[in-house]
C-alpha cells in the first residue's frame, strides 16, 4: 500500500512535468518558428522594396526593371537562396520572374502570406505593377524541427533525472508513514511501548507522527491502568480465597475437634464476607463505569442522610474508641438517597478506620451559596503529599495507614467520588501527615 | 526446620503457621515488610514464605533488601497477581520460587522442602547416614527397614545435624532451628532431645564437642 502511494505519487508527478516540459518546449518551438519567420518578413520586405525601386516607370506608362544585386543571376543561381520573384503589369501578365517553379502564374493579393510552405510578400508599385517577392520555408521548418528535436531530448533527460529525483523525494516525505505504519503495527501487535520516532522537522507527517503518540500514550495508560484494576480486583478476590481454601485443606486433612472446626469456619467466613463486600464494590464500580446505575433523582434533606450513616457507623466507632462529632444544618439536594447514604457511611467509616484510637472525627453539613456542603475530618495519622492526588483511584490504600484488619479493599473512595460526579458535585482530599485528613463533598444545593 | 512467613493477612498467616507447625516446622510471622526484613536479619531461618503486597514495605523491597545484605535465606514468594512479569521480577531479585494465591496447602509445603534441601546443598528428600535411613518428606527414620520412632523435636535435630554433616552444630542454632519465637527455651533443653536421640539411635553417632556443640562426622 505504501509503495503504491509512492509508485502514485510518482505517476502524478511525472504526467504533471512531463506536460509542463512539453508546453515549454512546444511554446520555444512556436516562438523559435515566429522569430525566424519574422526575420524572413523583414528580409523579403527589403527585397520587395529593392524591387519596386527597381521599377523604372517608362512614359508608355510600363516601365523597365533594374534587377537588385541579390537577384542577378550568376551562372544561373541567385545570391539569395530558396528565394524568388515576379513582377507583373497593370494588365497582370507576367513581366519578368525567377527561374524555377515557385512563383504562382497570377499575382495574388497584396500583402504577407504563407502559401503551401512558402512565405510570400506582394505589394504594388509604379504604374500598377505587382511585385512579389517569396521564399521557401523548408529549411526554416527543417531548423525548428531541429531545435524541437534537441529540446525533446532535453526535456526526456530532465523528466528521467527528475523522475529519479521525484522517487528519492517521495521515499523520504513517505518515510514517516513507514514509521507510522510500523509503530502501529506494533501497537496492534500487543506491543504497547511502541512509539514513532519523531525526527525535529516540522513537517505535517511528524504533526501526525506526535498526535499519534500521544495517542499511544493515553492508550497505553488507559491499557496500563485497566490492567493494575484487574491485578488489583484479582488481589482483593485471591488473598481471602487462598485463607479460605488453606483453611478447608487443613481442616479435612485429619480429623480436628469440634473448636478447631468452629475456628476454621469462623476464618472461612470472615474471608467469605471480605471477598463479598469486594465483589459488592467491584459490581457498583462496574454499573458506575456502563453508566446502568441509575441514580434516583427526589429531593433529599443531606443532613437526616448523614445522621443516617453517622448511626450505621456507631458500632465501629464505639469498638475504637472513637467520638464522633456532628453539625448539621439543613441542605436539600436532588439526588439519590441510598447512594448518598453509602457515600456518607464511606467517609466516616474511612475517617473512624484510619483514625488513631479514642480520635475524633467531625461531620458537618451546611448549606454554601449554590452548594450543599459535607465535610469529615479525623484525628488519624493522615496521608502523605505524594499519596493523596492518589486517594481516590481504585483499589488505592495509603499503605503506611493501612493495617491488616481495617479491612478496605481501596474502593471506597473510589465509589464515593462516581456517587459524587454522578450528582454533579466536586470532592477534595487534605491532610496533614500526622495530624488528620479531611474530605469536603460539595454537592448542587436545592433551593 | 525453622520458618518465617510474612503474611499481612492474619487469618491466612495463622492458617498458614498451623499447618505449618503440624508439619514439624517452627513458624514465625511477620506482619509487615519492614518486621519481616528485620526478623529475616535477625535468625538464619531455613526458608522465608514472603507475600508481595505488604504493608510499610513490599515483599520486592524485603527480598532485593535481603539479598543486597547477603542473606541467602531460601524464599518462597506468595503472590495474588498471576503476571508472568511479576514472576520474573521476583526470579531475578532473589526468590527460589513462587507460588499464586489461591494455593494448596500441600503444595506450599513441598516446595519449602524442596527449596530447604537445595540450599542444604542436597537436594533429594531422603538422607542416608549409615545403616539409618532419614526420609525428610514422610518425617519417618529406619534402620534396615526398621522404623525407630522419634519425636519432631529430634527428629528436627537429627535432619539438621545430617544436613550438616561434618560440621560443628552450636547449641544455640539448634534452638533457634526447632523452635520458634513464642517459645521460652530451658537452656538444657537440647541436651536432653540429644540424649534421647543417643538412646534411640546409638551413643556413637552424635559427639559432643565441649564448649561448642553437637557434630555428625562425616
Amino acid at each position: 500500500m505504501l509503495s503504491s502511494l509512492r509508485a502514485r505519487l510518482l505517476i502524478w508527478y511525472t504526467l504533471i512535468l512531463a506536460v509542463v516540459i512539453a508546453t515549454f518546449a512546444a511554446t520555444l518551438c512556436y516562438l523559435f518558428w515566429r522569430s525566424l519567420v519574422a526575420d524572413i518578413d523583414q528580409r523579403l520586405q527589403a527585397s520587395a522594396a529593392g524591387l519596386v525601386q527597381g521599377l523604372r516607370p517608362t512614359a508608355s506608362g510600363d516601365f523597365d526593371l533594374v534587377l537588385p544585386g541579390e537577384y542577378r543571376q550568376v551562372d544561373g543561381i541567385t545570391a539569395a537562396a530558396a528565394t524568388y520573384y515576379a513582377v507583373w503589369n497593370r494588365e497582370g501578365e507576367l513581366i519578368d520572374r525567377s527561374p524555377g517553379d515557385f512563383p504562382p502564374t497570377a499575382p495574388p493579393a497584396p500583402g504577407i502570406a504563407t502559401r503551401q510552405g512558402r512565405r510570400e510578400l506582394t505589394s504594388g508599385g509604379a504604374n500598377g505593377a505587382v511585385v512579389l517577392v517569396g521564399r521557401d520555408l523548408a529549411d526554416t521548418r527543417r531548423d525548428v524541427l531541429a531545435f524541437a528535436g534537441t529540446a525533446a531530448a532535453g526535456g526526456l533527460i530532465a523528466l528521467v533525472v527528475s523522475l529519479l529525483g521525484g522517487w528519492f523525494l517521495a521515499g523520504r516525505a513517505l518515510a514517516p508513514v513507514a514509521r507510522i505504519s510500523h509503530a502501529a503495527a506494533a501497537m496492534t501487535a500487543g506491543d504497547l511501548t511502541a512509539r514513532i520516532a519523531v525526527e525535529r522537522t516540522e513537517n505535517e507527517l511528524e504533526q501526525v507522527a506526535r498526535a499519534l503518540n500521544q495517542a499511544f500514550d493515553r492508550l497505553h495508560q488507559a491499557v496500563e491502568s485497566e490492567r493494575r484494576f484487574t491485578a488489583d480486583a484479582s488481589h482483593e478476590l485471591r488473598t481471602p480465597l487462598a485463607t479460605i481454601s488453606a483453611e478447608i485443606e487443613w481442616a479435612l486433612a485429619r480429623p480436628r475437634t469440634a473448636d478447631e472446626y468452629r475456628r476454621c469456619l469462623d476464618t472461612a467466613q470472615r474471608a467469605a464476607d471480605r471477598m463479598r463486600r469486594v465483589v459488592e464494590r467491584l459490581l457498583t464500580l462496574a454499573h458506575a463505569d456502563a453508566g446502568a446505575a441509575a441514580l434516583q433523582r427526589a429531593p433529599v434533606g443531606l443532613a437526616p442522610v448523614v445522621n443516617d450513616a453517622v448511626g450505621i457507623v456507631k458500632p465501629l466507632a464505639e469498638q475504637k474508641r472513637v467520638t464522633i462529632e456532628t453539625r448539621l444544618d439543613a441542605a436539600m439536594v436532588v439526588g439519590d438517597r441510598d447512594r448518598l447514604t453509602d457515600l456518607a457511611t464511606n467517609l466516616v467509616s474511612n475517617a473512624i478506620r484510619y483514625n488513631r484510637d479514642g480520635g475524633r472525627v467531625s461531620v458537618e453539613v451546611w448549606p454554601d451559596g449554590d452548594d450543599a456542603c459535607l465535610r469529615v475530618a479525623d484525628t488519624g495519622t493522615g496521608i502523605s503529599a505524594d499519596d493523596l492526588p492518589r486517594v481516590f483511584e481504585r483499589f488505592f490504600r495509603a499503605d503506611k495507614a493501612r493495617t491488616a484488619d481495617s479491612g478496605g479493599a481501596g474502593l471506597g473512595l473510589a465509589i464515593a467520588k462516581w456517587i459524587v460526579e454522578a450528582h454533579g458535585g466536586r470532592i477534595a482530599c487534605t491532610s496533614t501527615a500526622g495530624q488528620g485528613t479531611e474530605v469536603l463533598v460539595r454537592l448542587p444545593r436545592l433551593t | 526446620m525453622r520458618l518465617l512467613v510474612v503474611e499481612d493477612e492474619r487469618d491466612l498467616a495463622q492458617t498458614l503457621r498451623r499447618a505449618l507447625e503440624e508439619e514439624q516446622f517452627a513458624v514465625d510471622l511477620a506482619e509487615d515488610g519492614e518486621e519481616g526484613l528485620f526478623k529475616m536479619r535477625e535468625l538464619p531461618y531455613d526458608a522465608v514464605v514472603l507475600d508481595l503486597m505488604l504493608p510499610r514495605m513490599d515483599g520486592w523491597t524485603v527480598l532485593q533488601t535481603a539479598r543486597g545484605d547477603g542473606i541467602r535465606t531460601p524464599v518462597l514468594v506468595l503472590t495474588a497477581r498471576d503476571m508472568i512479569e511479576e514472576r520474573v521480577r521476583g526470579l531475578n531479585l532473589g526468590a527460589d520460587d513462587y507460588l499464586t494465591k489461591p494455593f494448596a496447602l500441600a503444595e506450599l509445603i513441598a516446595r519449602v522442602r524442596a527449596m530447604i534441601r537445595r540450599a542444604y546443598g542436597n537436594p533429594a528428600a531422603t538422607l542416608q547416614l549409615g545403616d539409618l535411613t532419614i526420609d525428610t518428606a514422610a518425617r519417618q527414620v529406619c534402620r534396615g527397614g526398621a522404623p525407630i520412632e522419634l519425636t519432631a523435636r529430634e527428629f528436627a535435630i537429627l535432619e539438621l545435624l545430617t544436613r550438616s554433616r561434618g560440621t560443628v552444630v552450636a547449641r544455640a542454632r539448634i534452638c533457634e532451628h526447632i523452635y520458634n519465637e513464642d517459645t521460652d527455651v530451658l537452656s538444657n533443653v537440647v541436651d536432653v532431645h540429644v540424649a534421647a536421640l543417643r538412646r534411640k539411635l546409638g551413643s556413637d553417632l552424635i559427639r559432643t564437642r565441649r564448649g561448642e556443640g553437637y557434630i555428625i562426622d562425616a
